[in-house]
């Protein structure tokens, strides 16, 4: 376990928030931001509308899988939780759309702190199993629910969306925005609570538990408050996806949804900052170009995922740190590669 | 009374039927301490290979059997080979975790290559063997389902005596007990672990030849039987051969009784509720080691 950690420990670093890269993620967001005023491809900014969606709800995400270490398999059932939440109080209520968002978030996180608690009793596979089959049972719910409140298979139609006055065109440039704030506004979330007493708490204890305890952190305590915020996240991804959608389904938290998403993360590189991001948008542009042959499309997502796990079981932006510190020590010292072996791993994450 | 009837004989055939699926899962766990989610896909293939010869070439059902068990068994190996084989012995990740993941992948991939092939729709495997049996006043059983459930519990049995008196059961035994004690005594570990997962797999793909009569051949055919393998061996604690086949029957009986007293469609979610209780009480399920201390 101790090895496992010290290397798993390399490729989780954490996210380095300075001026610097403060600047140049600030400058990405806005260059990013400008695209809907010179593209009108109504097709492609729906893609990537729903990337920004995927980036908050796989941040969230690799929150609980990355930086917690607790294997929740359940998180898209919290996710749609945020959606039906969202769609419900938007169909049934006038209240304004943000503030069903927020509601559908709120919800959310609520559930998820009360799957925090049985989860929180089990270690290792038994874990997956459990979260795996908690969605499992939500969606079979939905799927049979016959009494109209949910919609059953087809989904909940007719969600109102938050800019139900809005051209097409004007309303896709507004969700545009309002998606990306909103990822922008969590990875920089999740990079900021890596560095609080919640985020060292939370390594503390996934690194090892029982030093972790012995210092006086108490996993539980920190892994409810883990499973709150990334329920948060989640729930308002799902908002959003239903609002843009303008339906949610349950197919949203099937099995096939689950493997594309946990292919994201896992080949981004679980518990980095930015390894969501770049997988989610990486296997939305192989998804798309491979669109019209679904079935070939999930076969090449496996074999990545499977290659990307085999070979490189940090993922890409682990394998990024791991290249780009050998280069610095190769230039700095003049041929040792060793350098990455020694501690210093450990101590760049805690600093 | 016939209600009754009906609950305990279907109990039976379906525990028979979970119980091949998930003591294959539970054996692989013992062993490599992998939760092998490839399974479903050995039953959605064992499916197939039954349409193929049932259906299509019109042969024996024994030769059915028998090509499932050389097919599946194969394709179990080589998931073995290129899923879990490279990750051994190499730090750096949570193994348990990781291979869920790459085992899950290799569904993925065997899934839709049949879907690539096959085409989604179901294709009828036709039973191998005809009529039903009235057990009691109105409560008829097919001769399939008794077929399988004998089958099931023969290759349980074979499965019992191969691991307790063949050498290699027993170096089987031997590496779920303590692996560096195994070792020591020069079991060839690193080849134990595909034939685990090839004979694992092959009992899945026979039940799937079985279970294709029962129902259809389709790409999606493997996912019931994964998702009740996966209830079963929760339920009785990973890695525990009895604690599995209790759970089973245990489990076919949960779900005999609620299809016939309740409506078929609550079997899977009661049966998950009655799972994330087993787990919060009992986290280590029925016959199952305990973890880790807990919080």
């Amino acid at each position: 376990m101790t090895a496992a950690a010290e290397a798993l420990r390399r490729g989780r670093r954490a996210f380095p928030l300075t001026w610097g890269t403060g600047s140049i993620g600030l400058g990405a967001v806005a260059v990013v931001a400008l695209i809907p005023l010179v593209y009108r491809d109504q097709y492609i900014l729906s893609l990537i509308v729903t990337t920004f969606i995927l980036i908050t709800l796989n941040s969230s995400w690799n929150f609980l899988l990355g930086v917690a270490g607790v294997w929740n398999f359940g998180h898209l059932a919290i996710y749609a939780a945020g959606g039906y939440g969202a769609g419900l109080v938007m169909i049934h209520s006038g209240v304004s759309a943000w503030l069903a968002l927020l509601g559908g978030g709120l919800g959310a996180a609520l559930i998820s702190i009360a799957l925090a608690f049985p989860t929180l009793r089990l270690f290792g596979i038994y874990t997956s199993l459990l979260t795996f089959s908690f969605a499992q049972v939500i969606q079979f719910v939905i799927l049979n629910d016959k009494s109209g409140i949910t919609g059953g298979t087809f989904g909940l139609p007719l969600v109102r969306g938050l800019f139900p006055s809005l051209s097409p065109l004007g309303s896709m440039r507004a969700y545009y925005w309002t998606s990306l704030a909103v990822a922008a506004l969590t990875v920089l979330a999740v990079a900021w609570i890596i560095h609080t007493r919640l985020g060292l708490a939370l390594r503390a204890v996934r690194d090892s538990l029982a030093y972790g305890a012995a210092r006086g952190v108490s996993a539980l305590r920190y892994r409810v408050l883990a499973f709150g915020v990334s329920g948060f996240m989640a729930g308002i991804a799902g908002g959003l996806y239903a609002s843009f959608n303008g339906s949610i389904q349950p197919s949203v938290m099937g099995l096939t949804a689950m493997s594309i998403y946990v292919t994201m993360l896992v080949i981004g590189g679980l518990g980095t900052v930015f390894g969501p991001v770049l997988g989610t948008a990486l296997l939305m542009i192989i998804q798309t170009s491979l669109v019209d042959h679904p079935a070939v499309e999930l076969t090449i997502l496996g074999s990545v995922l499977l290659v990307i796990v085999v070979f490189f079981p940090r993922g890409l932006i682990g394998e990024i740190g791991t290249l780009r510190r050998r280069v610095r020590d190769w230039l700095s010292e003049g041929g040792t590669h060793e350098t990455e072996e020694t501690e210093g791993g450990a101590r760049d994450d805690l600093a | 009374m016939a209600d009754l009837v009906a609950i305990l004989t279907s109990a039976v055939v379906l525990g028979s039927i979970y119980g091949l699926v998930a003591i294959g899962m539970t054996l692989i766990y013992g062993i490599l301490r992998v939760l092998d989610m490839s399974q479903g896909s050995m039953v959605m293939a064992g499916s197939f290979v039954g349409w193929a010869i049932l259906s299509s070439a019109g042969w024996n059902p024994v030769v059915a059997m028998v090509v499932a068990f050389v097919l599946t068994f194969a394709l179990g190996a080589v998931t073995q080979l290129i899923s879990v084989q490279p990750l051994l012995g190499r730090g750096g990740f949570d193994f348990e975790m990781i291979t869920f993941i790459t085992t899950f992948a290799v569904a993925i991939v065997i899934q839709n290559v049949a879907l690539e092939v096959f085409g989604p729709r179901q294709k009828g495997v036709p039973p191998v063997f005809d009529g039903t049996l009235e057990v009691y006043s109105g409560v008829f059983l097919p001769y399939q389902s008794i077929a399988m459930a004998l089958v099931s519990v023969g290759l349980m049995a074979l499965l019992g005596l191969f691991l307790a008196r063949s050498r290699w059961g027993m170096a089987i035994r031997a590496v779920a007990q303590d692996l560096d004690a195994a070792r020591l005594m020069t079991v060839p570990i690193r080849r134990m672990f595909p034939l685990v997962m090839g004979l694992a797999s092959a009992l899945a793909g026979v039940g799937g030849v079985f279970l294709g009569g029962l129902y259809f051949a389709s790409p999606s055919a493997g996912e019931l039987p994964l998702l009740y393998a996966l209830i079963v061996v929760i339920f009785g604690g990973l890695g525990s051969l009895p604690g599995t086949i209790y759970a089973a029957y245990a489990i076919g009986l949960i779900q005999a009784a609620v299809s016939v007293t309740i409506a078929a469609k609550w079997a899977l979610p009661i049966l998950y509720a009655v799972i994330l209780v087993v787990l919060v009480v009992r986290p280590q399920g029925l016959a199952g080691r305990p973890s880790e201390a807990r919080l």
